[in-house]
């Protein structure tokens, strides 16, 4: 167990105890009863998009007293009734509003990568929870490439902590990057994650068990982990952490009000350039509220969109892009994928599907022709997302039905890689519109020598494991996972959106709290360190409303 | 089996082959049912799997003259040549009615509905120009033939030829292995709350769950696979 007590947590964030007890897995009454602020009332903070970013920043804020409305495009999730135990059925999950990609490398969004509703892409994220090394914060200055941030490691570490015992994280001690221990103890693996164990030990590769947001064992209510394996379509149990369960009943209980089925269209500026709040669409009908501070939490998509649909006289090129970086250095991560047969029965469908990782390859090997490293994780696809692993092999007819046939001896494994940050990888508006009549995003990305060269470096390394573990056969597919980037975080104007609090540049009382802000990404997947980025600028944001400054001042 | 869940899985069964059905009779798990678990599955997963079981009744998306197209181009891709069917052409349409896409497109293809018509129309003029016949027309291996150089290619009939096969594979590959049919046909368990399961590791089963046994067994993987290989070059001509 970790430093601190399952008390500690509740006594700021009693989220856990909140949900109920019995069959059901929502507390309505919270939900019934929640602060509805009038029409016409000027709230301190508007945020919006509630996923990790922005529940996570509206959870600080209500304990700190602030009036707080986050606004969601999609809706307040119910796991009992609106989330089934089933691949496809869940394609309600996903941010499914159209979106055009290109590039040489393009993309593909949707259910990879973009999360809809109340808790966002954590509600269908596979559960990692990996804090970033320290080194991914000066790239720029220790291997000269990417960037370096204008926050250090040791800035965020306490958050790490703060929010590992928040979601709980279970796993081995982390002897990578930063070496940590986890709040909970490892749980139990499956068939794929002997199987990655087995073949690290075989190679000398050292893998560990976790870092995962699942529960081991009861916290607060809720239950157990019950390895169904369907982390990837929403815990029905509300055993995987999502802001849904670990902040948004507690940002309730604080007197925060959560508008579900509110798409946020533009940010609202006077003429003195400052926010004065957002218009949405509500039943097709635009509304608008009024706020002292406005934060923009739509991820890397959407939250370039929105800067940009909302130009205005002050900033005819889209709100705070008045140095063409909104929307540029959107990054994704290579996420190669290798899958291997063995004779034995891995049933790979039963537990979830993150268990076990490395992070051996992380860092920069000056011996490598390559910058920046890999991490590798056991993956576990549904049948579904298998198949398209088998028929990016070609397959197809016959040979797709006899592979997929021999689904239970197949083991999986992922690999996240390091892409470095592009300027012309990049969210920009389509010719196309939404329903709405609101122009689309396009999104450009095209891979460099240095990202290419890892995919392969970590194709092959992902083969050795399987392998080594005694794998007869083994098939690849070349994918990405993750979004981070499009308005980052920098020292100047000139290199990025966001300063070190995560306020834009241009406009003093407008923040962003999301993964667009990351200037790097590791090799580690991205929802703890946006949660601890959020609970960092939630921080500054209360410092600066007790100095009686919440509106900003331009200075 | 008492409750709401078993009444509707037997009204749900009335009009569809009961027991351990898989697509063409190709399972290898024997007597393996997931639908038999059904009864200790969730309410709004059981109605939302069940449901994939009775889809019938007209096409709403594609027209009369495409139908054909499809549901041979379909049935091509997923080697479903013998009864039972999963009606994967029945699940396509009723997610291009909906417009119920992946979330993007590629920036030189249409909307996935164009994208469908469009190219189930280029795949009649492509056979028309080579075999003098609709693509349902001609013999299986000239359709494979024609299906073949499609995927090899870069471009055909003016798509890239990776982004339309993208297209059609994600849809069919998502409809076919949604069904309860197919998750008997690769032993897969399927809806698994509030249920879980108890006995995760290699080469461990929970009760319900069945071993292999194709009527081929002990047949090695390779050998299956290899086997596979020659199936589909002598079903879809020269160029398997």
């Amino acid at each position: 167990m970790g430093r601190f007590s399952d008390t500690d947590v509740r006594s700021r964030n009693a989220s856990a105890w909140l949900l109920p007890t019995g069959d059901e897995r929502t507390n309505h009454g919270l939900r019934r009863d929640m602060r509805r602020y009038d029409p016409d009332d000027e709230v301190d903070v508007v945020v919006v998009g509630c996923g990790a970013g922005g529940a996570t920043l509206i959870q600080r804020l209500a304990r700190a007293g602030t009036q707080v409305v986050g606004l969601d495009a999609g809706p307040f999730w119910d796991p009992d009734r609106d989330w089934v135990s089933d691949e496809y059925g869940s394609h309600g999950l996903y941010w499914t509003e159209p979106r055009v990609i290109g590039g040489t490398d393009p993309v593909p969004l949707g259910s990879n990568n973009s999360g809809r509703g109340v808790g966002g892409s954590m509600i269908h994220y596979a559960g990692y929870t990996p804090r970033f090394h320290p080194s991914d914060f000066r790239t720029d200055s220790a291997d000269g490439v990417g960037a370096d941030w204008p926050i250090r490691y040791e800035d965020l570490r306490p958050y790490y902590e703060a929010i590992e015992q928040e979601l709980p994280v279970s796993g081995q001690p982390w002897p990578w990057g930063d070496p940590h221990r986890y709040p909970y103890a490892p749980h139990p693996v499956g068939g794929n994650g002997e199987i990655l164990v087995r073949g690290g030990d075989a190679l000398g590769i050292r893998t560990r068990v976790g870092p995962v947001a699942i529960t081991n064992g009861r916290f607060g209510n809720r239950p157990h982990c019950i390895y169904r394996g369907f982390c990837l379509q929403g815990c029905k149990v509300n055993a995987k952490a999502s802001p849904l369960i670990t902040h948004v009943p507690d940002a309730l209980a604080h007197g925060a009000e959560i508008r579900p089925n509110a798409m946020v269209t533009r940010v609202v500026l006077d003429h003195q350039g400052r926010a004065v709040g957002v218009t949405y669409l509500t039943d097709g009908i635009e509304r608008f509220q009024r706020s002292r501070v406005v934060v923009v939490a739509g991820y890397s998509i959407e939250t370039p969109r929105l800067l940009l649909l909302s130009a205005c006289k002050e900033f005819p090129d889209g709100i705070a892009n008045d140095h063409g970086q909104v929307g540029r250095y959107v990054m994704v991560q290579g996420a190669p994928q290798v899958a291997g047969r063995f004779d034995e029965e891995v049933r790979m469908y039963k537990a979830p599907p993150p268990e076990v990782s490395t992070e051996e390859f992380y860092e920069t090997d000056p011996s490598k022709p390559y910058r920046r490293g890999f991490s590798v994780q056991t993956v576990s696809p549904l049948p579904i997302t298998y198949a398209e692993h088998v028929t990016a092999q070609g397959h197809w007819g016959d040979v797709l039905r006899e592979y997929m046939r021999d689904y239970t001896h197949w083991s999986s494994l992922g690999a996240l890689c390091e892409f470095l940050p592009r300027w012309e990888n990049a969210v920009t508006l389509a010719d196309e519109c939404d329903r709405n009549g609101y122009p689309v995003a396009h999104f450009s990305y095209s891979q460099c020598d240095n990202d290419r060269a890892l995919m392969q470096a970590s194709q092959h390394v992902q083969e050795d494991l399987l392998r080594a573990a005694g794998a007869t056969e083994t098939i690849a597919i070349s994918r990405y996972a993750h979004l981070v980037g499009g308005c980052r975080m920098a020292s100047d104007a000139e290199h990025g959106v966001v300063d070190s609090q995560q306020r834009t540049f241009a406009v003093p009382n407008l923040y962003l709290s999301d993964g667009s802000v990351l200037p790097t990404q590791g090799a580690a997947n991205p929802a703890l360190t946006i949660m601890a980025l959020a609970a960092r600028c939630a921080d500054g944001l209360i410092a600066t409303r007790r100095n009686g400054s919440l509106r900003g001042s331009a200075s | 089996m008492t409750g709401p869940g078993r009444e509707r899985l037997a009204s749900a069964a009335d009009d569809v082959p009961q027991g351990a059905v898989t697509p063409g009779h190709q399972g290898r798990f024997g007597d393996f049912d997931v639908l038999g678990q059904a009864d200790r599955w969730d309410e709004p997963t059981r109605t939302a799997v069940l449901g994939r079981l009775h889809q019938h009744g007209s096409l709403r998306f594609f027209g009369v003259d495409e139908e054909p197209t499809v549901r041979a181009l379909v049935d091509l891709l997923l080697a479903q040549h013998e009864e039972p069917r999963v009606p994967v052409v029945e699940l396509i349409d009723a997610r291009l009615v909906l417009g119920e896409t992946d979330g993007w497109r590629y920036e030189d293809m249409p909307s996935d509905g164009e994208a469908w018509r469009q190219s189930l129309s280029a795949l009649d003029r492509a056979a028309d120009a080579g075999f003098g016949h609709r693509f349902h027309e001609i013999d299986i291996g000239d359709q494979g033939e024609l299906v073949q150089r499609i995927q090899n290619g870069d471009v055909w009939e003016g798509f890239d030829a990776n982004h339309l096969w993208s297209l059609w594979t994600r849809y069919a590959c998502t409809a076919f292995y949604s069904h309860p049919w197919a998750w008997n046909e690769i032993g897969f368990g399927g809806p698994a709350y509030p249920r879980g399961y108890k006995n995760i590791g290699l080469d461990r089963r929970e009760p319900w769950e069945r071993a292999e046994i194709d009527a081929h067994d002990p047949v090695p993987w390779a050998d299956r696979a290899e086997a596979a290989r020659r199936t589909h070059a002598r079903r879809t001509g020269r160029h398997g």
